[in-house]
């Protein structure tokens, strides 16, 4: 701030406060010291206009004679002592803090890790399991398959014990039709018997023996028309079993067939529904194991992420280190002045080359001198350097 | 039988991010916060590679590595150190005190997992 004559209020204040002085020793001191007081007052004006010369500050020959600026200097120093050390400690709680919450966080992370572990550990053997499930399943297949085979095989046979069956009922018929012919056979012979015996009566006495031979023939052709009849009737009888026999197979031969059909569109429904199955769990294990990989992989940039805090904790504690620094800086400066007299400037070099040279990190450098940078990026393979 | 791998560094969240990465990789971890705690847990047994910080308090890397090598059982395990130091000087100092290679961080997992399988002792 200047005034309208040019002259900072930094310069006018001391010369002000001076001149004020001088004022007043010489308004009290007239009477009593005369010329000695005025020479007093022109030295304390002279004083006051070296300590102005430029800066505003300097010091007098000796040190401690002015208590302005041994009070701004113990002032300084104070400051420095009250405010620095809590900055420093919010800049470590901070970073304490942070360390706490990212160490907690990759501990959650790594726990993650292990989980998706596990499950990708349960999925390969589910996987496993699923392949020997589609192990099961073929052999289930095959034995199922031969299951059918032998039981159309015991199909087949019944169909044929069924042919068997109704040859029988044609050998019955055939059968029939020979006792038939016998009885047709025994009704001739007893014509040709009673012709015979009439042929007998008419020769008289001599005809008397070829009539007991017609009696006789008679006689047998009469059993033969019976036995006839009973071959005839027993033949019927085991026809009618037999038809009722081959009725009774083709109709448990058509049940079977029915049944048969259905096992097998149900052998086939069932290993249908089970190869749909095993596939499915087949597919859902692959897509986890994909899926698990994506997810590694995200894991992988997380924990490039994570190793931020790291990086900042290093450069909040350079920075904190060399915010400690100042109050001790500012003792020093003012035990210079105390020592030699002179009021130097308060050099900003002395602290910003003590913070370079803890600097770690290429980063660090580039940010002392102004410039703003993006995170770095993730070692690649070929920056690994091997000795 | 799983490798045993020493991760010195004294940033927990650090340890723990190296730990997961070599932990998933199969291998066991044993952890120091700093070169003499790293020092206080080398007991004899085997230890098939050591993973190391450089600037740390008490003990920093460098040191740790020169003392580690000093002692019979650890001469000839490797050791990787993993910095957010870049300089050549450093690297120089990492290489004399006998460290087998150097990585710069942030380190991607599986470049330091490739480092490591590379170093290994069987």
């Amino acid at each position: 701030m200047k005034n309208s004559t040019g002259v900072t209020s930094k310069t006018i204040v001391p010369l002000g406060l001076a001149a004020a002085g001088a004022l007043g020793t010489v308004v009290a001191g007239w009477s009593a010291w005369g010329w000695f007081t005025l020479i007093w007052a022109v030295l304390l004006l002279g004083a006051a206009a070296w300590l102005t010369r430029d800066t505003g500050f300097s010091a007098s020959a000796a040190t401690g004679d002015n208590p302005m600026i041994d009070n701004y200097l113990a002032s300084r120093e104070h400051f420095g002592d009250a405010v620095l050390p809590v900055w420093c400690r919010h800049i470590e709680n901070s970073r304490t803090q942070m360390e706490e919450a990212v160490s907690d966080l990759a501990s959650r992370f790594s726990s993650i890790v292990d989980k998706l572990d596990n499950a990708l550990h349960v999925s390969g053997a589910a996987n496993q399991s699923g392949s020997s499930m589609t192990e099961v399943f073929a052999h289930s297949e095959t034995q199922l398959g031969s299951v059918v085979t032998s039981m159309k095989s015991a199909m087949a046979s019944k169909h044929a014990m069924l042919g068997q069956i109704k040859d029988l009922e044609r050998f019955t018929r055939e059968l029939r039709g020979m006792a038939e012919g016998v009885a047709s056979i025994a009704a001739q012979t007893n014509l040709l018997a009673l012709n015979a015996a009439i042929e007998a009566a008419r020769a008289g006495p001599a005809g008397a023996g070829f009539a007991v031979v017609a009696t006789e023939v008679r006689m047998l052709s009469m059993r033969s028309a019976e036995t006839g009849k009973e071959i005839t009737n027993r033949v019927g009888l085991i026809s009618s079993a037999i038809l009722a026999a081959s009725q009774a197979a083709e109709q448990s031969s058509e049940a079977e067939d029915k049944s048969m059909q259905s096992a097998e569109g149900m052998i086939e429904a069932v290993l249908n529904e089970f190869r749909q199955m095993t596939d499915a769990l087949v597919q859902s294990s692959e897509l986890l194991k994909q899926e698990s990989v994506g997810i590694q992989g995200e894991v992988g940039e997380a924990l490039v992420q994570l190793q931020f805090q790291d990086r900042v904790s290093q450069v909040m504690s350079h920075v904190r280190e060399n915010m400690e620094r100042l109050p001790a800086v500012l003792r020093e400066h003012r035990a210079a002045y105390e020592a030699s007299g002179v009021l130097d400037a308060l050099d900003p070099d002395v602290l910003l080359r003590e913070l370079q040279k803890t600097y770690a990190m290429a980063e660090e450098h580039a940010v002392h001198s102004g410039a703003r940078l993006a995170a770095p990026a993730a070692t690649d393979a070929d920056e690994v350097t091997f000795f | 039988m799983a490798k045993t791998i020493m991760v010195v560094d004294d940033s927990a969240s650090l340890r723990q991010v190296v730990g997961i990465a070599l932990k998933g990789a199969g291998y066991e971890v044993i952890e120091g916060r700093d070169g003499v705690d790293a020092l206080s847990k080398c007991t004899g047994q085997k230890i098939h590679l050591v993973v190391c910080d450089v600037n740390m308090p008490n003990m920093d890397g460098i040191t740790f590595v020169k003392q580690f090598k000093q002692l019979p059982n650890y001469k000839f395990t490797p050791v990787i150190m993993l910095t957010t130091e870049s300089q050549e000087s450093k690297k120089e100092e990492g290489k004399a005190a006998g460290a087998r290679a150097w990585v710069v961080k942030p380190f991607k997992p599986e470049v330091l997992l490739g480092a490591v399988a590379k170093l290994v002792l069987p």
